[in-house]
């Protein structure tokens, strides 16, 4: 007996979702109300017109059958979530047998880091077109600068200066622009006047005071929701 | 036409009421069981004469002529607070319950059935089970605890306790002796059958089971909820984590048991009473056939049980966490990186987003923004950091303690958390 085992993978689901939406199409021309139309039956004799998956093609010494000729387990499961519970290779512990045993392996993949089975569909997703992660394009957030530590004692003694002296003129981004540092070293480093603070709270504040029940609502619900993300139930 | 007697309908349930307009305590009515018969002789007034039961017995009014007792119970059997050891042996539910365990022969049927005596139905601790109880907690808990350890090193302390709970916690246990086919009495006494378990919600007992401090900031912890770190918890609270119930907050307890009926606090009274039940099986095991045959016991019965250590993590700030999580470890930095996205511009998109470290994937997932499919990505990769196992069949401590045992490979310790809490 021998298994064949495929690997579950996200990138598959553009093409999930386009082969439920045609299904969705086929069942609507089913009711009476619409006729049949030469278009949408074109159309989807196209879209479901799928080939059997790969693992049901290749079976040993077929001579074109469609059948298997021999014992054979074909294990292919539905496209889901990887577990938490497989540890990447990167936070295995040197001291971990799994490590050594996988390392040869690790080596080599990031050549071929995208199986062929995913590159058989070109246009499903962006990953395949990408053969490492550098390319891939970002999702949101800048990736975090490498702190180049360039700031003496004196210069952030003169960024408070300036900061105590004019806080409307040397904000925080003018400043982070002037050292050539970032904004959170800029907060890190110094604190505006009191007064200052209470304006910008103030007005803040009455900003917030200008907002309509459905924007409020929107807002209350947009953090109820990240806080459910953070619990696990989202 | 039949003539109806409606004083005869009710007049089984009508018998305590004369006693209590003469002798108005019970107590006193054990004192004097004469005078008791006769007024139950007269309002009950049947055709055949009651029987007279043994003078040194305690009589509670039934007419055994009409409803005979369904076992001959041993004189004074009524009058005491659990049913007497040597009744263990003619329960047949007992017997069921040993076999169904499969328990060793060496456990009798009596230490099965004290087991099942809870410390608020007799206080004696001679004939409740506080004192298995009690042996069978710290057992569970340090076979829960050590195996743990070892199998997940890099558990948080929070998630710890939280998975020590859901193993060995009172509503485990309640539900393991649940399983078990384990069933209550109505109300504990000398004439319930043994193979029952026997708690009372009137006066819960003085089962002492749990390790731990009193704090001296108690009321400042329940009334303006202090914050309490994890390393006082470490030190002071239970192995559950959980702050040590002071005395008057047990008795205000007690007073509110006797008058509730059917809420949160008397179902955990009986969740209590169960949870004891299963630690004493435990217990007794361990006192009649050792150390190995309770190993094996806890492993089939609390161990073996499924806990999504998954579902157990909360975070604050993921993405934060993971960035620290790479310095301290001399990774590169993580960036999210789109893997693939589908309708965009729709009322539903999905976009699948993995956490990249250099070429390393740490973690992936899918969301319907990209700002939640980024953090939950990142909280996919953290649980995958702090969910690492060494292997399925890890070794414990206390394998050791065989005799046959190979040498002892250190395990695996992690230096400890990312962020404190």
């Amino acid at each position: 007996m021998e298994a064949i085992a495929a690997r579950p993978a996200f990138s598959c689901c553009r093409s999930a979702v386009a082969a439920g939406s045609a299904s969705r199409r086929l069942l609507l021309n089913t009711s009476p109300a619409s006729a049949r139309q030469k278009s949408s039956t074109a159309r989807t004799r196209k879209a479901l017109n799928i080939p059997p998956h790969q693992s049901f093609l290749n079976f040993n010494g077929s001579d074109g059958a469609t059948r298997p000729t021999s014992d054979q387990i074909i294990f292919n499961p539905p496209s889901s979530a990887p577990s938490v519970f497989h540890t990447p290779f990167k936070f295995l512990p040197p001291s971990d047998p799994r490590r050594r045993a996988n390392l040869a392996s690790e080596l080599f993949a990031s050549s071929a880091h995208n199986s062929p089975s995913s590159s058989s569909q070109p246009s499903s997703s962006t990953s395949e077109a990408a053969a490492t992660p550098e390319e891939l394009p970002l999702a949101g957030g800048v990736p975090p600068l490498k702190p180049r530590h360039h700031l003496s004692k004196e210069d952030i003694e003169e960024m408070r200066r300036l900061r105590a002296e004019d806080p409307v003129k040397n904000s925080v981004l003018n400043l982070s622009r002037q050292f050539q540092c970032s904004k959170l070293f800029v907060l890190m480093c110094c604190q505006a006047p009191k007064e200052h603070r209470e304006k910008i709270q103030s007005q803040l504040e009455q900003v917030k005071n200008r907002w309509g029940p459905r924007r409020r609502a929107a807002r209350e619900e947009r953090q109820r929701r990240f806080a459910m993300l953070f619990s696990g139930e989202l | 036409m039949k003539r109806l007697r409606l004083d005869r309908w009710t007049g089984q349930l009508l018998v305590a009421r004369p006693g209590a307009s003469s002798a108005s305590t019970p107590r006193a009515a054990l004192r004097s069981p004469a005078m008791c018969r006769c007024m139950t002789v007269r309002n009950q007034s049947t055709a055949a004469s009651p029987q007279i039961p043994q003078e040194d017995d305690y009589y509670d009014g039934t007419d055994h002529s009409r409803f005979p007792p369904l076992e001959q119970l041993p004189p004074r059997a009524t009058s005491l607070p659990s049913p007497p050891p040597e009744r263990a042996l003619q329960s047949a539910k007992l017997a069921a319950l040993h076999a169904r365990l499969s328990l060793p022969e060496k456990v009798p049927l009596q230490t099965l059935g004290r087991a099942l005596v809870d410390a608020s139905a007799d206080d004696n601790p001679q004939y409740n089970n506080t004192n298995l109880a009690f042996v069978g907690h710290t057992l569970i808990n340090y076979h829960v605890g050590e195996w743990l350890m070892c199998r997940y090193p890099r558990l948080p302390m929070e998630v710890l306790y939280a998975a020590m709970k859901g193993y060995a916690g009172p509503t485990a246990l309640h539900h393991v002796a649940r399983s078990w086919g384990v069933e209550h009495a109505a109300a504990p006494g000398g004439e319930v059958d043994p193979g029952l378990l026997q708690f009372s919600m009137h006066k819960p007992g003085e089962a002492v089971t749990v390790f731990g401090y009193k704090r001296a900031e108690y009321d400042g912890l329940r009334k303006h909820q202090w914050r309490h770190g994890i390393s006082s918890r470490v030190v002071f609270d239970d192995d559950f984590g959980e702050i040590v119930q002071s005395e008057e907050e047990k008795d205000q307890m007690r007073a509110r048991a006797d008058t509730e009926y059917g809420n949160e606090y008397t179902r955990t009274l009986a969740e209590a009473a169960y949870a004891t039940c299963a630690r004493a099986v435990v217990g007794a095991i361990y006192a009649h056939t050792g150390r190995e045959a309770a190993k094996a016991f806890i492993k089939a019965h609390i161990l073996s049980r499924t806990l999504d250590l998954s579902r157990l993590f909360f975070f604050k700030k993921p993405t934060r966490e993971l960035s620290l999580l790479c310095a301290r470890e001399d990774f590169e930095p993580p960036v999210a990186r789109l893997l693939s996205e589908t309708g965009r511009m729709s009322r539903t998109p999905v976009f699948v987003v993995g956490i990249f470290s250099g070429k390393d994937k740490l973690g992936e997932a899918a969301a319907a923004s990209l700002e939640h499919a980024r953090a939950k990505a990142a909280m996919n990769a953290l649980k995958s950091w702090y969910l690492y196992s060494p292997g399925e069949h890890v070794r414990v401590p206390s394998d050791m303690l065989s005799e046959d045992a190979q040498p002892w490979d250190p395990a695996y310790i992690d230096i400890g958390e990312i962020i404190g809490r």
